[in-house]
């Protein structure tokens, strides 16, 4: 186990506490937490922008880089580089110009399977890019395909939000958009590309010459986000019939796109989704996973504000999606934030009192859905809240967690939101288990992935009966597990291989077609635990 | 006498405990409640609360709604076997969702009120044609035709409730038939009913029940 050590960063407006592990340096940890140094050589010591002062705690001694790039008297006055620099106690430091802010984060790689792939030889284009396009979300990271080695990874919104949170209101605003605005389109282009740049020049430190020399892009994601992204109307997705058929999402305007992303020679694919409303972001779960390596039953949920669940049984995958709302994102919760500065991740209860666990150890300023889901169950096993969503005694205001502070108010619109989507996940997964014929009791594992999964405490997802209830040494969290899927798709040596054959094993069920599929939801609209048969 | 089964029995559907709602109903046939008086002095008065309640009181979400229609619905088709004689039909509906649309839970809920409150309803299902619901509304003899979509392009579509609205005016059959939406697109406008031709509209299947209901008497007087 690696030792943590508490930082407490200063700056000119604010101070920040992190908790950092021993051998992530100082640069990295900022790049998680969003506050930035400035930097421009991908850690390795060569540009010396990432100054930064220590004020107390000990550190590892100066590397050569530093003896190199700090001047003496600067070296006299504390100052270090932050990606040459390691904490050994808890410590504090100074952050006199960080970087501007910036839509984009690194991702935290802590927990994330390695894969190493074979090498091969790229003799021109080496790097590659893979990004997985969320409706929420968009994570990205670059490689080197030469070395097989991933430069950096990011993760940042995706700036349609702001013209609507699910995916057919984003659908609405990107067909009746105006001409004389930025389309959709031209939105999540200039977004992605703008990630990879954030990429390019903090951790290259060069941009175009870098851009030039990209060979393979590889995206998935939803399959309204990738119509968008191909420059596509998406008229089909309005109609019932094309829901159950593959759709291609083919770029139609790709040398334009190719220019205007300074990249001539990448090979740009958007990974076909699956069929309307399952997109190949759960293909790239799967890929991710091995789920067709394994004999046993496996169910997937990616959880996000279109929920898509598969089911393995050992042969196919049968394979729906259901409207999680926004609700699993945060945003969509009136007392709801995604996961920036403040946002409450997970709640427990100490002697009596709600402890929460924000980010960047902030005061509160709202709940992400991992920490409402804790909030929930608590109030439950308080008995504050009875099984119909209700409380014990009227809360107008909602219930305050901490009563000094109204952004922890549990509030009834909020548990109303979050019944509805985990009915409608809880009653979709119910439905593939009883379509193929399988009890909660034979499934040998559950996946839950996509940004929700990352914090999520099992125990308390299974009190409100968010998943089955199972033996949580079965249950595997896999945050990033469409992005690494992805990266798979781009780097494997079968990696079109595994692909098509995984499309072939493909069953699409359309929830709609099974009128028990609303009962089931009705009976799951109540807060109580997702048994098995037996 | 009522007024105690009635709140037992709401208070069951406000906690969306379907076993106890039944219990409630269960103990007052052992105790002499005929089954006329269940569906009339019990059943149709709760959902008159329940209706009461979604307009003074926030508190009361998705899931009162759905168990209110449910289960007064099942309640209601167990009583009606057991009737001395038939009961009035105070009127007719013709629902379905629009074209492109295969949401059916909002349309189950004003189902399930309508039932119990002795209106008769053709149920057409998902996915339905402008001309289905003319079609259907002619041949039944039904005084509402009524719509539910919960997306913005199949509320709004040319095939869904604007083409309903001009077949009734080419068929001269406006007098005759009331067009009534529902569905979150209307919650977000709440104009929109104007703007796709219907005579009226609700925030919720509940409160929908009330508006046909209304609307059913409003024409008979």
């Amino acid at each position: 186990m690696i030792k943590q050590h508490n930082l407490i960063l200063h700056t000119e407006k604010q101070s920040i506490h992190l908790k950092i592990p021993e051998d992530l340096s100082v640069r990295l940890a900022l790049d998680i937490a969003g506050l930035r140094v400035r930097a421009a050589c991908g850690g390795i010591g060569t540009c010396g922008a990432c100054s930064i002062k220590t004020v107390q705690g000990s550190f590892n001694a100066r590397t050569l880089a530093e003896w190199q790039k700090i001047p003496a008297e600067e070296r006299e006055a504390d100052i270090r580089l932050a990606c040459q620099l390691y904490l050994n106690s808890d410590a504090e430091v100074f952050l006199d110009n960080p970087a501007p802010e910036s839509n984009w984060k690194s991702l935290d790689l802590q927990h994330w399977a390695d894969y190493h792939y074979p090498k091969f030889e790229v003799k021109h284009n080496i790097y590659a890019v893979a990004v997985d396009l969320g409706t929420t979300h968009i994570r990205l990271s670059f490689w080197d395909r030469n070395t097989q080695q991933r430069i950096a990874c990011r993760h940042g919104n995706n700036p349609q939000v702001a013209l609507g949170e699910d995916v057919l209101t984003r659908l609405d605003a990107h067909r009746q958009r105006e001409d004389n605005l930025q389309s959709l389109t031209e939105i999540v282009r200039d977004a992605i590309i703008e990630g990879i740049r954030d990429i390019l020049a903090r951790d290259i430190g060069e941009i175009k010459a870098i851009l030039a020399k990209v060979g393979a892009v590889n995206i998935v994601g939803n399959t309204v986000m990738l119509a968008i992204l191909g420059g596509q109307e998406g008229s089909e997705l309005y109609d019932p019939e094309s829901w159950e058929h593959q759709i291609t999402c083919l770029p139609v305007d790709l040398p334009a796109w190719k220019q205007a992303w300074r990249m001539p020679d990448a090979d740009i694919t958007i990974q076909a989704p699956l069929a309307g409303f399952i997109g190949s972001d759960i293909l790239a779960d799967l890929i991710a996973i091995d789920i067709t390596q394994h004999s046993e039953p496996i169910l997937l949920a990616d959880f996000g504000t279109n929920t898509e669940i598969a089911l393995w049984d050992g042969k196919q995958l049968w394979l729906t999606s259901v409207p999680g709302g926004p609700a699993f994102e945060g945003v969509g919760l009136q007392n709801g934030l995604s996961a920036e500065a403040g946002a409450i991740r997970a709640v427990s209860l100490i002697n009596n009192r709600f402890v929460f666990d924000t980010v960047d150890d902030e005061i509160a300023k709202g709940f992400c859905a991992s920490g409402f889901v804790d909030a929930i169950a608590l109030l439950r096993t308080q008995g504050e809240l009875k099984l119909s969503g209700r409380f014990l005694n009227p809360h107008p205001e909602g219930f305050l967690l901490d009563k000094t502070n109204p952004h922890t108010a549990v509030k009834s619109g909020d548990i109303d939101a979050f019944q509805r989507a985990k009915a409608a996940t809880a009653a979709a997964m119910q439905q593939l288990l009883l379509l193929a014929d399988i009890s909660i009791d034979n499934l040998c594992e559950l996946w839950i992935c996509g940004a929700f999964g990352q914090h999520l405490n099992v125990d308390n997802a299974q009190i409100s009966g968010l998943i089955p209830t199972m033996d949580s040494s079965r249950i595997k969290l896999f945050g990033n597990a469409a992005l690494s899927g992805c990266e798979k798709m781009l780097l494997a040596p079968n990696a079109k291989k595994i692909t098509d054959d995984l499309r072939e094993l493909v069953h699409v069920i359309n929830l709609s077609q099974f009128p028990e599929y609303d009962d089931c939801f009705i009976n799951h609209l109540r807060l109580k635990p997702f048994l098995g048969d037996k | 006498m009522f007024e105690t089964y009635i709140n037992d029995y709401n208070e069951a559907v406000f906690e969306i405990d379907k076993e106890l709602a039944l219990e409630v109903i269960e103990s007052a046939l052992e105790e002499g409640v005929t089954p006329e008086q269940v569906v009339f002095n019990i059943i149709i008065p709760s959902i008159e609360v329940m209706m009461a309640e979604i307009v003074i009181n926030a508190d009361t979400n998705l899931a009162q709604h759905f168990m209110t229609a449910q289960i007064a619905a099942e309640v209601t088709e167990q009583m009606l076997a057991k009737f001395e004689s038939p009961p009035d039909i105070i009127g007719r509906v013709i629902i379905g969702t629009s074209y492109g649309d295969l949401h059916s839970l909002g349309k189950r809920i004003v189902m399930g009120c309508l039932k119990s409150m002795m209106v008769d309803v053709v149920d057409l299902g998902v996915n339905i044609k402008a001309e289905a619901f003319v079609d259907a509304a002619v041949a039944q003899d039904a005084q509402i035709i009524a719509i539910s979509s919960m997306m913005v392009h199949t509320a709004t579509g040319e095939e869904g409730s604007l083409k309903v609205r001009s077949l009734l005016k080419e068929r001269h059959l406006e007098d005759k038939i009331k067009l009534v939406v529902g569905g979150a697109p209307y919650r977000f406008d709440h104009e929109l009913y104007n703007k796709v031709g219907a005579d009226s509209w609700a925030a919720d299947g509940v409160t929908a029940a009330k508006i046909i209901h209304q609307l059913i008497m409003d024409g008979k007087s």
